[in-house]
């Protein structure tokens, strides 16, 4: 559904997006996951035909991304980071505004249960909540039934409860048969609704693959995450049995990714003992899309 | 279509639920115009003075010059005496004090040439701080003894000068100031509309939005001119309502043509309204500039008064811009009952400002702020 070959994009010289490829399929949940700035915003709005890339090659849906825009505007339908919309007009004008710029357009009644924006359908865009704004944001994105949905981080800003209604939205969209290319930094996200993930760093794709399949390359399921009372070097973890990745942080808690849970563990007391280390904040976790990211990166997803 | 209807109607719609536009837009002129109104007057003369005087010789011919001088238009007679004349005249409540000294009706009886060194038969006394009110005071009544004498002489006059008012309809200040103001609200109104509220859009990403969709710019415009057009004819048809009905400004020429100047002032405006919003990076630098265009266009575009009247540093300026002729060209129809073919100057000069601008706009036109 979606090709996109060496797609780069310059901005004051430095290459924001940097030789980018990646192929999503036809019906498939795709995602970019990435911290702030790794260029996912860019790469979507390329393939969007909002910004015009600096070399490389687009196709959506058999059309050129490039020279062909109004033929993939047809075909797609995006959700911008921040939607913004008229404030005056209410759900349904807005609605019928954005379906009359398609050829085709979905019944408003249909759009409104699906979106469960029937009670607000002569609400004030100004007067929605978060979660209403952004499920109004994909209806419009969805009003002239599109094969390929984009959603920018889709979810940011939401509270729990609406970031669930909005996961059910995507997988709903997905059973449609519809093409969902969304970008997120939440691991979480990636993990639960993406077929297939890209993740970004630095305007490269650095590993894409499955959820699954990205953990699985780590060679390691499990993480031991705790805090020593006292600074040691890294090369004293790293010697313990399963060991395959060891990070400190600034703060100074420790993270163990291990293949053998249990070995490491008895390993890590046995030297907590020996060298007086008083561990506190012990736990462990079996690994995800965040661990990916740090040891390809050695940089965490997020700051939390 | 759909896209350009649904665009318009939407427009409409937040218009009619933006409050501030609507005081702004619609009550502002007409406020503007009331207050002008009643400041000015809504009398038909502008000129108006009032004279003492006193009568001393009680004579026929003092009577018929009392009279001759109370029908001079514009003119009110109070007959005082003289202490208290002098001190309205100082006070300013009088423009001009006339005595009649006794013998004034006897010299007109006789008809004989005045004697040197005789006491003078009328004597005026007036402020000479306020020069226009004591020319005209004193040409009035130095018209009015002129007559007398001729009279009294049995004067043939060789020559006479013939004096016809080329002016048919009887203009007044409000009847030019009408105009002046729906040229003003047009302007300000698409000039600033369009530079702030397109800038607005762009910064906050609605036309980003738009431009995900398949909806070209040129759609977009023409949906953004078609329901300001509306809007003006409307509140244009509002304002020369209250004109009609409080001041009875009326139009001498015909609603059509004063509908398409409207239009091609709306379009003029509106396409460097679109520029402006193009060429400012933020809505915060929209907003000035094109207060500062359309600000100096209000002295210069002949709304409170001529643009004869500018000096003669500025004429270039003013044949360059299009607010002067957008004023011409509605105050040619309403007050004049011009023509399309009369207005042909305005309209030319109109319709290649609008040419020229609208295709810089078409040509800066960005959705997006980068």
């Amino acid at each position: 559904m979606i090709d996109v070959k060496q797609l780069v994009k310059i901005y004051d010289g430095k290459r924001v997006v940097d030789g980018v490829s990646f192929h999503v399929s036809e019906g498939e949940v795709f995602g970019m996951l990435g911290p702030n700035g790794a260029g996912k915003t860019t790469t979507m709005e390329m393939v969007e035909g909002l910004r015009s890339p600096d070399g490389g090659e687009i196709l959506v849906g058999g059309f050129d991304g490039i020279k062909e825009q109004t033929k993939v505007k047809e075909l797609i339908g995006i959700q911008l980071q921040s939607t913004a919309l008229f404030d005056h007009l209410t759900v349904a004008e807005i609605i019928r505004l954005y379906g009359s710029f398609y050829k085709k357009m979905r019944p408003l009644s249909e759009l409104l249960t699906a979106f469960n924006l029937e009670e607000k359908k002569k609400g004030l865009v100004k007067h929605l909540s978060g979660g209403q704004k952004q499920r109004l944001a994909i209806a419009i994105a969805v009003v002239h039934d599109p094969k390929v949905i984009f959603l920018d981080e889709p979810t940011t800003g939401l509270d729990p409860k609406a970031r669930r209604d909005l996961w059910d939205i995507v997988l709903q969209l997905r059973d449609e048969g519809r093409t969902v290319f969304l970008s997120t930094h939440y691991m979480e996200e990636a993990e639960q609704l993406c077929d297939r993930v890209a993740i970004m760093d630095s305007g490269r794709v650095i590993a894409l693959d499955s959820p699954a399949g990205l953990i699985r390359e780590l060679a390691s399921d499990s993480v031991i995450e705790f805090v020593p009372g006292r600074e040691e070097a890294s090369s004293t973890y790293q010697g313990l049995g399963g060991v395959k990745e060891v990070k400190i942080s600034e703060d100074g808690s420790v993270t163990l990714l291990t293949a053998d849970l249990q070995e490491t563990l008895r390993k890590l007391i046995a030297l907590a003992d020996e060298r007086g280390l008083m561990l506190t904040g012990l736990r462990t976790r079996t690994s995800t899309l965040e661990d990916v990211f740090l040891t390809r990166t050695g940089k965490r997803l997020t700051e939390t | 279509m759909r896209a350009y209807w649904q665009l318009t109607w939407a427009q409409l719609l937040l218009f009619a639920r933006n409050k501030n536009m609507i005081i702004w837009s619609f009550f502002l002129p007409i406020f503007m115009m009331l207050a002008l109104g009643t400041f000015m007057g809504k009398g038909g003369n502008q000129f108006s003075m009032s004279v003492a005087i006193e009568d001393k010789d009680h004579s026929t011919y003092s009577k018929q010059l009392t009279t001759m001088i109370d029908e001079k238009a514009g003119v009110k007679v109070k007959r005082i005496p003289k202490q208290e004349a002098l001190k309205a005249v100082e006070k300013g409540d009088v423009s001009i004090f006339v005595r009649f000294d006794k013998g004034l009706g006897d010299r007109l009886e006789k008809g004989k040439a005045y004697p040197k060194g005789e006491k003078e038969s009328i004597r005026l006394y007036f402020d000479k701080s306020n020069p226009t009110v004591s020319q005209i005071g004193t040409t009035v009544i130095n018209q009015a003894v002129d007559q007398l004498n001729k009279k009294a002489i049995n004067y043939h006059p060789a020559v006479k000068v013939a004096e016809k008012d080329i002016q048919s309809r009887p203009l007044r200040t409000i009847d030019f100031l009408v105009p002046g103001i729906l040229s003003l609200m047009i302007m300000s109104n698409n000039l600033n509309g369009v530079a702030a509220t397109i800038a607005s859009w762009r910064e906050r990403g609605i036309l980003r939005r738009m431009q995900g969709t398949p909806l070209k710019s040129s759609t977009f415009i023409a949906g953004q001119i078609t329901a300001r057009v509306l809007l003006n004819s409307l509140q244009a048809v509002a304002v020369l309502l209250v004109a009609y009905f409080v001041y009875d400004v009326k139009i001498y020429g015909s609603w059509l043509l004063l509908l398409m100047i409207i239009l091609l002032g709306t379009l003029t405006f509106m396409s460097i309204g679109f520029i402006i919003a193009s060429l400012s990076r933020t809505p915060e630098t929209a907003g000035p500039i094109a207060g500062l265009i359309s600000f100096p266009m209000i002295f210069v575009g002949g709304i409170f008064f001529p643009v004869r009247d500018l000096p003669g540093l500025l004429q270039p300026v003013v044949k360059a811009i299009p607010i002067g002729y957008l004023t011409d060209g509605l105050r040619g129809v309403m007050n004049e009952g011009a023509t399309l073919t009369q207005l042909w100057l305005p309209t030319t000069v109109l319709t290649a400002w609008f040419a020229v601008a609208f295709a810089i706009a078409a040509m800066t036109f960005r959705w997006d702020v980068k």
